[in-house]
């Protein structure tokens, strides 16, 4: 694959090195929102500037439990229930639609299959208005259904041009034995094509999840209330309010993070596949 | 023995599969849509957005918008803003991909590790540069100061320029693991004999790069600037998030405009005509992309 003869020890080292030195600066930011969340607010203002907490500060965390206007733990909740939400809607509506596009021709299959392309590229502007009049006379304006049924429409264009290309992979005699069986169109979808699609699966409800997760214009736009708004709308509020407070503020950006640490830690080959897939966001 | 295997079949059944997932995108953006270019025409503010009369105006509010010099700021930005984004992402991460196509031990993990920007929420990213542009506190300004570049704290965020500068470099910070990895992928797909032939013809690494990686990559480049440009015309949050349009309306881009427009000052009519002209812009680029994705697909 790469290049064909092996490095000699001495390179191996050297570029390793060179390696590790450019994640450190790549990923400086983190580190320093991290470090940030952890000082005192004494500590930040310090100058010159403490480049690891000389004090361990965990107020930033705890406060936010205990006060009302601001509590980050049930922002979180509430993005996490929109995001699941937007993922269920997503995963349930692309697997059968990435299917019949992948295995089937009917007429306006192209036609459907370009829409989904192009709802990949529209700004949130285009949809916000309208989308909040719509939702003010469905009367679910300001509730987190709002938010997760504008969510869903950027995992599910994703999802049915990631996952169309699995299906597709999937060979027609697999299908074929399963009739034979005795199965009919929707079961030999069910019991077959989507166990061998799972790893798809599991790439777009990881993408619709974090799409849903990084959400902030939806969340903001259709949930006035802070109780009830998701926790990037609840960074965004706070900064609004309290700009300086930065322990607070990295608190905030470091519990949002979290999840995606957990889903990068945990499910990193899907990341890389559903990135290099060439649908997605840049 | 003749007969050619289909990997699919004619059959309308298909459709079935397909309706639910299409109606939902048709009720939830399709419909938007149209109902957005009608607003545009309309004179729509808060007092008749969801209930009353709404006149048309028909092309006022895009008549209005070439004489409104933020209008006019916020598309140059836009532009200007996606074009150096572009660059300094696809540079660096193109050097990054070329870097990690060698073989080393720490190669494979630490490429990985990388890809963790991209995933961050596009809101923390920008709370983040926030921190590190800010004046008094900032860690940008420290290292300048410390290695006497500045004597004075630079005001990053609350001058136009170096307002700008900022916005671009959280945003090239994001788009980074996006070409690399991209790039990456497509460096694999290179065949390679062709690199040890070239070698063997006794050509040099500038030249193997340009003869060979360079014309092979094109397909993968094509699309990564291609997605690339749409990705980050249509920037959103971390524009607002950063400096919401500010210093005086400076950092303004189309999509922040247009959110100013319809719900800061609640004309939506004129916010939706901003947001369709962003909108043309992107189909205009997008059917690039599509001729580049559907390319290999069957007719």
């Amino acid at each position: 694959m790469d290049e064909e003869k092996k490095l000699t020890r001495k390179k191996n080292i050297i570029y390793s090195a060179v390696s590790v030195l450019f994640l450190c600066i790549l990923l400086f930011p983190l580190y320093w929102a991290l470090i940030t969340s952890l000082k005192t607010e004494q500590e930040i203002f310090q100058n010159p500037p403490t480049f690891y907490p000389h004090v361990l500060n965990l107020k930033s965390y705890a406060a936010q439990v205990e006060t009302g206007d601001f509590n980050m733990f049930r922002s979180f909740a509430n993005s996490f229930l929109i995001s699941l939400g937007a993922t269920g809607i997503a995963v349930v509506l692309a697997v059968p639609a990435s299917y019949g596009i992948a295995k089937y021709r009917f007429r306006a299959r192209k036609l459907m299959l370009l829409s989904f392309l192009v709802t990949q590229m529209l700004p949130v502007s285009v949809l916000l208005t309208p989308m909040f009049i719509m939702f003010k006379n469905m009367h679910v304006y300001n509730t987190w259904i709002a938010a997760v049924l504008a969510d869903a429409t950027i995992g599910i264009p994703f999802s049915v041009l990631i996952l169309k290309n699995y299906f597709a992979s999937i060979p027609k005699d697999l299908e074929e034995a399963a009739y034979l069986d005795g199965c009919n169109k929707f079961t030999a979808f069910v019991r077959i094509l989507i166990p061998i699609a799972k790893p798809g699966v599991m790439v777009c409800a990881i993408f619709s999840f974090l799409y849903a997760w990084g959400d902030l214009a939806y969340g903001m736009t259709f949930i006035l209330d802070q109780e009830k708004r998701p926790i990037t709308a609840g960074i965004f509020n706070f900064m609004g309010q309290y700009g300086t407070k930065w322990s607070y503020l990295t608190a905030f950006a470091v519990v949002t993070i979290i999840p995606v640490a957990l889903i990068f830690i945990f499910m990193q080959k899907y990341i890389v596949s559903g990135m290099t897939s060439g649908a997605v966001k840049g | 023995m003749g007969k050619v295997k289909k990997m699919f079949r004619y059959d309308n059944a298909g459709v079935l599969f397909v309706l639910p997932a299409f109606i939902y995108m048709l009720v939830f953006v399709g419909y938007p849509i149209i109902r957005n270019i009608i607003l545009s025409f309309q004179d729509v503010s808060a007092g008749n957005l969801v209930r009353g009369v709404k006149n048309f105006i028909f092309f006022d509010n895009y008549l209005e918008l070439f004489q409104d010099s933020v209008f006019r700021t916020s598309l140059f930005n836009t532009l200007r803003y996606t074009v150096l984004c572009l660059v300094f992402q696809f540079v660096i991460g193109f050097a990054l991909a070329l870097f990690f196509n060698r073989r080393f031990s720490f190669a494979k993990p630490v490429r990985g590790i990388l890809l963790v920007p991209w995933m961050i929420p596009v809101t923390v990213t920008a709370l983040m540069f926030k921190l590190l542009f800010a004046t008094d506190i900032g860690v940008i300004n420290y290292i300048l100061r410390s290695f006497h570049l500045i004597n004075k704290n630079i005001e990053w965020l609350t001058t136009p320029q170096t307002a700008m500068f900022a916005l671009i470099c959280a945003n090239v910070w994001i788009g980074i693991p996006f070409n690399m990895i991209l790039i990456s992928t497509g460096l694999t797909t290179i065949p390679k004999e062709l690199y040890e032939s070239a070698s063997i013809d006794g050509a040099n690494k500038t030249q193997t790069f340009f003869s060979i990686t360079l014309p092979l990559l094109k397909p993968t480049i094509e699309s990564v600037l291609i997605l690339g440009f749409i990705y980050t015309f249509k920037v959103y949050d971390l524009v607002y998030v950063m400096t919401s349009g500010g210093p005086v309306n400076s950092t303004h881009m189309l999509s922040t405009y247009s959110y100013k427009l319809s719900f800061e000052m609640f004309k939506y009519s004129k916010g939706s005509a901003v947001a369709n002209v962003l909108l043309v812009i992107l189909l205009v680029v997008g059917v690039f992309y599509i001729k580049a994705t559907t390319k290999g697909e069957e007719a």
